[in-house]
């Protein structure tokens, strides 16, 4: 335990008096958005793509002409067997997936003000899945765009693990230069179900 | 040394100095142009503010609420007094599990306790995984700024460097060659890690979890891959609910860079399966700042750097110049309560124009903390005698308005008449690089009173 007592102690005989919690109003904010057309706008902004589809089978079709000619695929989609080049049942560690190309995840809450897409691990089959594939792409129903973070937090319920991830992985730490690919995926695809 | 001594020593490369400047000053307009996206933006700023009060006068309350949920969760939580515990604490814990190498992502609190050489005393590998980060640790520097570690380095220089250690090709400096090359340096190092640290940007009393942002991934990188995940964090991240993650991811990367959210906002609330995740709660200092009344409110930071980017001493005189692990306007407010003696040039590192609390997302009143400061090192510590007997002096004059108007006329006087070698001769600092004005004939005073005659 340690320090534990000491450090709570001090706290609360240092801490100001009671100080009232702020409702959040996200009225406030609202600004009556095109939800999809300003999701599209922010996706471009941090480096995504986003491509409208009219049904999930045009899915795999459209990545083979996007991504032609990858090796490692894997998809959490239904009937996407034909897609899949491993299988998560033989798969032991994280690191056994450093040279996944592709992979296609669903997601049922976006983010229309940052382009963000959230993610939680009763989706993934393994944490690691989203940052260490090559290319990554999300296939998201227009209807689950919410416009704010304060509407994102008000669908999310338990997980073990989420993240919400806006574009690919990026970094400027070299003359402020943008370079996109840095740890995580190098390319982000968000494709946009009507 | 003090702030004016090592600002003077980045002021020799000039071209550097004016590079700097405006690379900042880039990404300070880069956050204006996305916050004046945001309606009621000032609202937001408001919320954060207010949750961070709210918080800190409730804060004993919380942690043991986070504490408890926390364990329930399934994560360990560790208490540390001070610096010298924290790494006892998460050495212990890379010791029971016999873990050698570690890889780190950003984590400004593990930069204050000094965690990195500790470790590596200890046999244990230790290396930071955010790219700017990795820079300045490959140059055995600590980072100028606590979002851009490297700005202060140009791509030349990470050429060099990523040329020595990593044997990289020249390349003259091309960003994307030396990202690349660091993107495969790095995923070995993740591949291989036995343990990840992590920093934390939000911990939520409410739930357990917490929360960290990223933009190249290196967080997630660790700690999906190796098997323990420590977790460091200052007592003053936490907030109360998960729905004030909405405020403050709001807040957070506009205010830093202008991206709408950070590429990543992970939010970690229970271990994976057969993994070890760990919590360090951390005080040194905080909670004796959270007793100082008028300057507790520096607890609300939330680490976004927009006060470092906008300040006209800070894009001018460098991060290293602050000698503090926070540097800037709100490392400023924040070392003073540390070590009152070695950061007492800091709070003097300012020209109180107040940029830094317009900019602060959690509404900071930073610089009249820094004014606050200022009254108390002028008191407690040392100062030297010239600036002593000036402001004796100055004192003296400004007291009577007379005397003050005759010294005004000769001064005026001097700077019309004076040649310029004499002006700008040695005893007058202000005269430093800098062409003085000429002086008015009239004095602001005269100029009112003839401008209230004429309007009789």
């Amino acid at each position: 335990m340690g320090s534990r007592t000491d450090i709570l102690n001090k706290i609360k005989a240092n801490k100001p008096d009671k100080l009232a919690l702020p409702t959040i109003d996200p009225y406030i904010f609202n600004e009556d958005l095109d939800l999809v057309k300003e999701f599209t706008k922010k996706v471009e902004v941090v480096g995504g793509n986003v491509y409208p589809i009219s049904s999930l089978d045009e899915v795999t079709l459209k990545i083979n002409t996007l991504l032609p000619n990858t090796h490692s695929n894997f998809s959490t989609l239904e009937n996407t067997t034909g897609f899949n080049t491993i299988s998560m049942d033989v798969i032991k560690r994280p690191h056994e997936l450093e040279d996944l190309d592709v992979l296609v995840l669903q997601s049922g809450l976006a983010v229309s003000e940052n382009g963000s897409i959230w993610v939680e691990d009763s989706v993934l089959p393994m944490r690691i899945l989203p940052f260490i594939t090559k290319h990554l792409v999300f296939v998201i129903d227009e209807r689950s765009i919410v416009p704010y973070m304060h509407q994102a937090y008000e669908k999310i319920n338990d997980f073990n693990f989420g993240v919400f991830i806006s574009g690919p992985s990026k970094t400027a730490d070299i003359e402020q230069s943008l370079v996109i690919g840095a740890h995580g995926a190098l390319s982000l695809s968000v494709f946009l179900l009507k | 040394m003090s702030h004016p001594k090592l600002a003077s020593i980045f002021n020799k490369d000039e071209q550097k100095v004016n590079w700097h400047d405006k690379a900042l000053w880039f990404v300070r307009h880069k956050r204006d142009l996305s916050v004046h996206q945001v309606k009621g933006w000032e609202t937001l700023r408001e919320l954060g503010h207010n949750i961070k009060a709210h918080t800190l006068s409730n804060l004993d309350n919380y942690l043991v609420e986070f504490e408890t949920n926390a364990l329930k969760n399934g994560i360990q939580v560790h208490w540390a007094a001070n610096a010298k515990e924290h790494n006892t604490i998460v050495h212990q814990i890379l010791e029971e599990h016999g873990a050698k190498k570690v890889v780190k992502s950003k984590s400004m609190l593990t930069e204050e306790c000094h965690l990195n050489p500790y470790l590596e005393d200890r046999g244990i590998e230790v290396i930071d995984t955010d790219l700017g980060e990795r820079i300045v640790q490959l140059a055995k520097e600590p980072p100028s700024h606590i979002v851009l570690p490297a700005i202060h380095k140009n791509r030349h220089e990470v050429d060099k460097l990523f040329q020595e250690h990593l044997h990289t090709k020249p390349c003259d400096g091309d960003p994307q060659y030396l990202t690349q090359e660091a993107r495969k340096h790095l995923r070995e190092k993740f591949i291989n890690a036995d343990a990840a640290i992590t920093g934390v940007n939000f911990a939520i009393a409410e739930t357990g979890g917490f929360v960290v942002c990223t933009n190249e991934g290196n967080a997630d990188m660790g700690t999906h891959l190796a098997p323990i995940h420590i977790a460091c964090m200052g007592f003053e991240k936490l907030i109360p609910k998960q729905e004030h993650l909405g405020v403050f991811l709001r807040l957070l990367a506009r205010s830093a860079t202008g991206q709408p959210i950070t590429t990543y906002s992970s939010h970690f609330k229970r271990p994976m399966n057969g993994n070890k995740m760990h919590i360090v709660i951390v005080d040194n200092g905080r909670a004796e700042q959270l007793g100082r009344p008028d300057f507790r409110k520096s607890l609300h930071c939330i680490r976004c750097g927009a006060c470092m980017n906008t300040c006209p001493i800070y894009r001018r005189s460098g991060g290293h110049s602050y000698d503090a692990t926070i540097p800037g306007p709100i490392g400023s407010i924040l070392s003073p309560g540390k070590d009152l003696t070695k950061h007492s040039s800091l709070p003097f590192a300012s020209t109180l124009c107040g940029s830094c609390s317009d900019v602060c997302p959690v509404k900071i009143d930073i610089h009249s903390q820094l004014y606050k400061w200022r009254q108390i090192i002028t008191k407690e510590t040392k100062q030297p005698f010239v600036k002593k007997k000036s402001m004796v002096f100055m004192g003296k004059l400004f007291s009577k308005p007379k005397q003050f108007e005759r010294i005004g006329k000769i001064g005026r006087w001097a700077l019309r008449s004076l040649p310029q070698s004499m002006i700008n001769a040695k005893p007058n600092v202000w005269g430093k690089s800098r062409d003085l004005p000429k002086g008015p004939k009239q004095s602001f005073d005269e100029w009112y009173r003839n401008r209230m005659k004429k309007s009789q």
